[in-house]
């Protein structure tokens, strides 16, 4: 092929380099002639020069100041007056040697689809152009010809080479291909609107320029591939993202940029970029998740550059409309996305949470003990026993989740989310700043098993804000049955008649935390996570393509995160600090409690049911006093806190609406 | 004056020009117009006194001429003086599609050469007195002749690039050729390729429809190789990467590779003529499009449909042969339940038979005997009303024996797959159930031990009761001691084999099977029916540790076995020896006594020692095995918790049983 193409190039160079073969014919100068055999001769010559062949009186000059560009030179003994009509057409010979050269070397195979079918184009041009000056030469035989009637007739090509020339040579410089070819057609056309026959030849040139292009682009919005040799297309895929990353990679993009635009987007598509994009995107989705979809269309329907803007433009849409419903179909029908969402919400969100209380019965030991001495496998497969006993285990999705443990405090993991949106693993600084009393109460989170290509919507950042709202809620569970295991210690004192004793004012303090951590809960289930997942639902019902599916399900875990206060780190430390209180109020009434009654041995409880009045006195004064100031301490600790909380409440309310019902729902108490 | 001038100026006429453009365009020289070595290129002769716009203007038109004589070089080369073997059917077609191309071209010089005699036809001759010119000048050739011009250019790009290149890499250079903007390129090349492919194409259909390679000079993309009929699935055909042509997919040249391949497995292997209607149907429902000579270059999809037509039907066909009359989901089954023990009752019953003999050393047991054993355990047991041909094929083998082997080292079973599925269960895939069974057989022996040392201490536990006072103080606290810690070091070799051969049974052998049962519902053909059973005999490979990278694990284990296999021999030899000191009563001297005991426990000890340390070396390389999940087994291995905290007691050893972080997922 070298060689050909090498032989093709000197035949052209040849025009110019024979020059040193040019034979001194021994022939007189022009001027020597009478004017009219001036006039034939240049007739004669100037036919030549047409088609880029130097004559006697024209000769091809290059010049040195603009690399390349050729120019005609008259042989200055000429007549005048022929001299200047010569010059006149001389510009079309000039234009046709640019031209032809672009023509020449564009068809070569690196130089990519657009430019073969635009060099294809201007060869037909040209070939009409030599089919002129053939019949140029005819009239020329039959005598017929004078100079002046070769200028008339060279009116027409005069112009249409003239902005054939200003393109090529735009097109040559900067070597341009693929799009920014049609752009700069189009824009040529554009910019000569005002001369008719052009922009007429122009854009006939774009429609011939723009087959090859439009076939890739049929392929791509039909099928979904990209069918592109020259790598002319706007769409570029980067192969390096692999899909699985979505379910494990917090920073998975390979949806946004597994196919990406380029910047050279043809001007004709600019506007409908983005839909390409999505169509081919949603349609390579498709044969990813193992089905084969090819958009039904007729042969008519054909995309051609040719006609209104509108004519192409609706076939790219009808073919978006067809994959995003596809897609979307395909994955809420065949992937049953509802009820993955659904199952997901039942384990994250607790709103069937009967596995979780039995979970919390059977892990209570494991749980307790320190992160380190934890076991995955354990919890694993008490997890599963909690699924199985629970209404959970008529969820067909069951088996899909998995548990795991966090290295660090959730607040800690929040931080580390909202300062930059990627969860680091933690570096050991942090870890030791951690406080060393974690369990894995602190530690512990579910975790769920999700496939392509249900994993686009539950990816792995979708899953890390359920995490976040999880443990969340997941701690204020574990801190509310701990406050109810204090309730029921209370209980068993009710037989006591303790009238005045400190234990009721503990009993008063046990009720407002229960207060408290019920209405919080209450708060975050009941008036945040439950509307909002009801207005998803709605919205997805309607959802018209997978992208809105993605946007509407991330708009709700963000509203979610927002509303669950997690994004409001200083309210959050407040709640925090609450729940530690009734944490430490727990555990203590649990020491506090059994120390009241170990004075009585069953035998003296035996003695003393007769006379129940004797037994106040058993207790021991020192221990209600020490008792007396632990509740003490903690009760006003507890008012301060809460004090506090409501102040920071009522003072964002504001601007977030839903804590004033917050506010409002702890504020029963006070 | 101009006419004179041109007279002048030319020292012959343009239509003698023209006439030697026009042979040079078909390559021969004229008389003023020849080919120039030095110039490579046909130029005027120097001598003659032309213009040199002229001579520019014949040099130009000449560039066909000087393309067609590289294209007509090699046409002649290849049809000519070229042998087939070199060139190949491709090749051929190429050059006939180019002969042909080139008649085309002949027909438009012929055309122009009856034009050059015709004279200007409005010109009044009698005005001017004598003929100006011909009609057909030289610029009007070079418009006659750009598209010529444009072809020939694409000609002999081909041959110059084809030149090396033979079959269906040829035809795959053609076709990235093809891949151009120009209409006319495009069209031009398409043209060709429907040529040059079909008789790739003819190829294809031919082995798909009926399995033939039909391919005399090594251009098709499928090797066919002699080999025997059991290897005739896995070796005997396979995929040339050079010579595929790149606008057929990998994916669906592995389909046509294997769509040939099962009906040569079904004519060669399993005599079957069924495959011949499949075919005919598959032809039929691909269209007419698909019938002889009418496939080619461009019909991709006619080509795939048919393949995936042939191929459907064709896979469907061997794998209902395969299982119905070859019953391969039988054998599999049998193989599971004789060579992977799952037939509990005939492994139990087979071990009590052929136990005495086994016992013996290897180079005593006859095969012949273990045979009649089985024999007689198949009849005494279910296994009976087993199909017949199932049970014909079970066999005792007699594994090369070394020195000091028992029978028990060297017995195995065997199941004897014939023809066609030995293409699944080749020589390899057998020697794996070998090996497997063998591991088997070994735990099933050291469990069959321990049960029978339980059979022997049950009926002695009274031995150890504080009220059989036969024998004196002394010696029954040390009897006491002894037995104990046999007792004690029993049960936990028990609790390990129990576990072990738990876990082998259901963790392993039977979710393996149920995988493969699944995956055998959903194989489509041959081929992944054999990457099925490949995975599930793998899979029990690995899990079972007997893969290549738990090899020190699994050497641990059969040092464990060693192990209680010892530890059996010194029960037994402790409870003869304690039954003799009760039967003989205090007649007994209770020197010897005494001694005997010290030593038995001593050996005890060494033995308990022995086996905690190997255990524990098992257990703490158990996590170690990142490639199989072994967390179960380990768990259930250590479920109280008693080796760790064992381990927490001796605080100078590290504690070897860590709790893995959590698996990278």
């Amino acid at each position: 092929e070298e060689e050909v193409v090498e032989y093709s190039k000197s035949l052209i160079k040849g025009i110019i380099t024979e020059r040193d073969a040019l034979s001194n014919d021994g022939d007189r100068a022009i001027g020597l002639f009478a004017p009219s055999v001036q006039e034939l001769l240049v007739i004669d010559d100037l036919l030549f020069a047409m088609v880029g062949i130097e004559g006697k009186s024209i000769r091809i000059t290059r010049e040195k100041s603009r690399d390349k560009a050729l120019t005609f030179q008259v042989d200055p003994s000429m007549d005048l007056s022929i001299q200047e009509l010569t010059k006149r057409v001389l510009p079309l010979c000039e234009n046709y040697m640019v031209v032809s050269q672009f023509n020449e070397s564009r068809l070569q195979f690196k130089y990519g689809l657009v430019n073969h079918a635009f060099a294809a184009a201007l060869r037909a041009i040209l070939q009409d152009y030599h089919a002129m000056v053939a019949q140029l030469e005819h009239q020329f035989r039959l005598a017929r010809l004078s100079l002046q009637g070769l200028w008339f007739f060279c009116q027409p090509m005069m112009g249409a080479m003239q902005a054939l020339a200003v393109v090529v040579r735009k097109a040559f410089f900067k070597s341009l291909s693929g799009a920014a070819v049609l752009n700069l057609l189009q824009g040529q056309a554009a910019a000569i609107a005002g001369d008719n026959a052009a922009r007429t030849l122009l854009q006939k040139l774009t429609q011939a320029a723009s087959a090859p292009y439009f076939g890739i682009l049929e392929r791509w919005i039909h099928e979904g591939v990209i069918d592109d040799p020259y790598g002319e297309f706007f769409i570029d895929e980067n192969k390096a993202l692999q899909k699985e990353s979505l379910s494990h990679d917090f920073n998975a993009t390979y949806w946004q940029q597994r196919y990406s635009l380029k910047n050279d987007v043809p001007g004709f598509l600019a506007s409908a970029a983005e839909n390409i994009l999505t169509t081919g995107k949603y349609l390579d989705a498709i044969r990813e998740c193992g089905q084969n979809v090819r958009i039904p269309f007729s042969e008519d329907a054909k995309l051609t550059n040719s006609g209104s803007k509108r004519h192409y433009l609706d076939k790219i849409n009808v073919a978006y409309n067809f994959a995003s419903a596809e897609l979307l179909s395909l994955i809420v029908r065949k992937f049953d996305l509802m009820g993955r969402l659904r199952s997901v919400k039942h384990y994250f969100l607790l709103d069937q949470g009967d596995f979780l209380v039995h979970f919390m019965d059977i892990a209570k030991e494991e749980l307790a003990k320190r992160p380190v001495a934890l076991s995955l496998e354990k919890l694993q497969s008490l997890l599963e026993l909690a699924l199985r006993t629970s209404v959970a285990a008529s969820d067909p999705y069951h088996e899909d989740l998995t548990c795991s443990l966090e290295r660090s405090s959730l607040m800690v993991q929040l931080q580390s989310f909202m300062k930059n949106g990627i969860l680091k693993i933690d570096s050991p600084l942090e870890s030791n700043s951690e406080p060393g009393s974690m369990t894995g109460l602190e530690t512990f989170t579910l975790d769920y098993k999700t496939r392509w290509p249900l994993s686009l919507v539950i990816s792995r950042k979708a899953l890390t804000k359920y995490q976040l709202i999880f443990r969340h809620l997941f701690h204020c569970k574990h801190v509310e049955r701990q406050l109810s295991g204090t309730w029921q210690a209370h209980q068993a004192t009710r037989g006591l008649d303790f009238v005045g004793h400190s234990i009721s004012r503990s009993y008063v303090l046990c009720q407002q935390m229960l207060h408290f951590m019920q209405s919080f809960e209450h708060y975050m289930t009941f008036e945040v996570l439950e509307p909002n997942w009801h207005i998803m639902d709605t919205k997805l019902q309607s959802a018209k393509s997978i992208d809105e599916v993605i946007q509407l399900h991330d708009f709700f875990l963000d509203k979610c995160l927002k509303e669950c206060i997690l994004l409001w780190p200083h309210i959050l430390k407040s709640v925090e600090k609450l729940k530690s209180l009734c944490l430490q109020y727990a555990t203590a009434i649990q020491w506090l409690i059994p120390s009241l009654y170990t004075l009585e041995s069953p035998a003296e409880i035996k003695k003393t049911k007769r006379c129940r009045g004797q037994r106040l006195r058993m207790v021991k004064d020192g221990e209600d006093a020490n008792f007396k100031n632990t509740i003490g301490q903690m009760e006003n600790d507890f008012r301060k806190e809460m004090k506090e909380l409501l102040s920071l409440l009522s003072s964002s309310s504001q601007t977030e609406p839903y804590l004033a019902h917050l506010a409002q729902g702890l504020q029963g108490q006070h | 004056e101009f006419g004179d001038l041109t007279q002048e100026s030319f020292e012959l006429s343009e239509a003698a020009l023209v006439r030697d453009v026009l042979y040079a365009c078909q390559g021969i020289d004229g008389r003023y117009v020849r080919f120039d070595k030095e110039a490579d290129g046909y130029i005027v002769d120097e001598n003659l006194r032309i213009p040199r716009a002229t001579r520019v203007l014949v040099r130009r038109l000449c560039e066909v001429g000087w393309l067609f004589k590289r294209v007509q070089g090699h046409i002649s080369e290849t049809l000519e003086q070229g042998t087939m073997e070199v060139i190949g059917t491709v090749g051929q077609a190429l050059s006939s599609a180019l002969q042909e191309e080139l008649s085309e071209y002949y027909r438009l010089m012929a055309v122009l050469e009856a034009q050059l005699h015709n004279q200007i036809p409005f010109l009044a001759v009698g005005e001017t007195g004598k003929s100006v010119g011909n009609y057909l000048s030289l610029r009007r050739l070079w418009v006659w002749l750009a598209e010529p011009l444009a072809r020939m250019r694409l000609m002999a790009v081909l041959v110059d690039d084809c030149k090396c290149l033979r079959g269906g890499a040829m035809a795959g250079a053609i076709h990235a050729h093809a891949q151009h903007g120009d209409p006319l390129v495009r069209s031009f090349m398409s043209r060709l390729l429907r040529r040059v492919c079909s008789p790739l194409f003819e190829m294809v259909r031919r082995w798909v429809l009926e399995g033939e390679v039909d391919d005399l000079y090594g251009e098709f993309f499928i090797l066919a190789q002699p080999v025997k009929a059991e290897a005739l699935w896995r070796e005997g055909y396979s995929l040339q990467s050079g010579m595929l042509p790149s606008f057929i997919p990998e994916p669906l040249a592995q389909r046509i590779l294997r769509t040939g391949k099962s009906i040569n497995f079904l004519r060669v292997c399993c005599e079957d003529q069924q495959w011949a209607t499949e075919a005919a149907e598959a032809l039929a429902a691909a269209g007419a499009s698909a019938n002889a000579g009418s496939l080619g270059y461009g019909e991709t999809e006619v080509l795939e449909t048919l393949v995936v037509e042939a191929a459907g039907r064709i896979d469907r066909h061997v794998i209902k042969i395969i299982y119905e009359r070859y019953k391969f989901r039988d054998h599999c089954l049998a193989i599971k339940r004789y060579l992977l023990l799952g037939q509990g009752d005939f492994i139990q019953y087979l071990m009590d038979l052929v136990g005495p003999d086994l016992s013996q050393p290897a180079n005593t047991v006859s095969s012949f005997k273990l045979a009649g054993l089985l024999e007689s355990a198949i009849r005494a047991l279910n296994a009976q009303y087993d199909d017949t041909e199932v049970l014909d094929r079970l066999r005792v083998k007699m594994m090369p024996h070394g020195d000091g082997d028992r029978g028990w080292d060297v017995f195995s079973l065997e199941y004897n797959a014939r023809d066609p599925l030995t293409t699944i269960f080749t020589e390899q895939v057998m020697g794996s159930y070998l090996r497997i069974f063998n591991f088997l057989w070994r735990l099933k022996r050291v469990e069959h031990a321990l049960s029978a040392t339980w059979q022997t201490m049950k009926p002695n536990c009274s031995l150890g009761r504080p009220w059989t006072s036969v024998v004196d103080g002394a010696v029954k606290s040390q009897l006491v001691a002894v037995l104990r810690r046999c007792q004690t070091l029993r049960t936990e070799m028990n609790h390990f084999v129990t576990n072990l051969q738990y876990y082998i049974m259901f963790e392993v052998l039977e979710y393996s099977w149920a995988n493969f049962l699944e995956e055998m519902e959903e194989a489509h053909d041959l081929d992944e029916l054999i990457a099925a059973h490949e995975k599930y005999l793998g899979s029990i490979m690995e899990k079972a540790l007997l893969g290549e990278r738990s090899q020190l694990l699994s050497k641990t284990l059969f040092t464990l076995f060693d192990l209680i296999l010892r530890f059996r021999g010194l029960a037994d030899r402790l409870y003869e020896n304690a039954r003799e000191v009760q039967t003989r009563g205090r007649n007994a001297t209770k020197q010897h006594t005494t001694e005997f005991f010290a030593t038995m426990g001593e050996e005890m000890v060494a033995i308990a020692a022995e086996y905690s340390s190997l255990l524990e070396g098992f257990i703490a390389q158990l996590p170690v095995q990142q490639h199989v999940d072994l967390k179960f087994l380990s768990f259930r291995l250590d479920f109280s918790e008693f080796y760790t905290r064992q381990h927490m007691h001796t605080p100078n050893v590290r504690l070897k049983i860590k709790r893995t972080a959590t698996p990278k997922s």
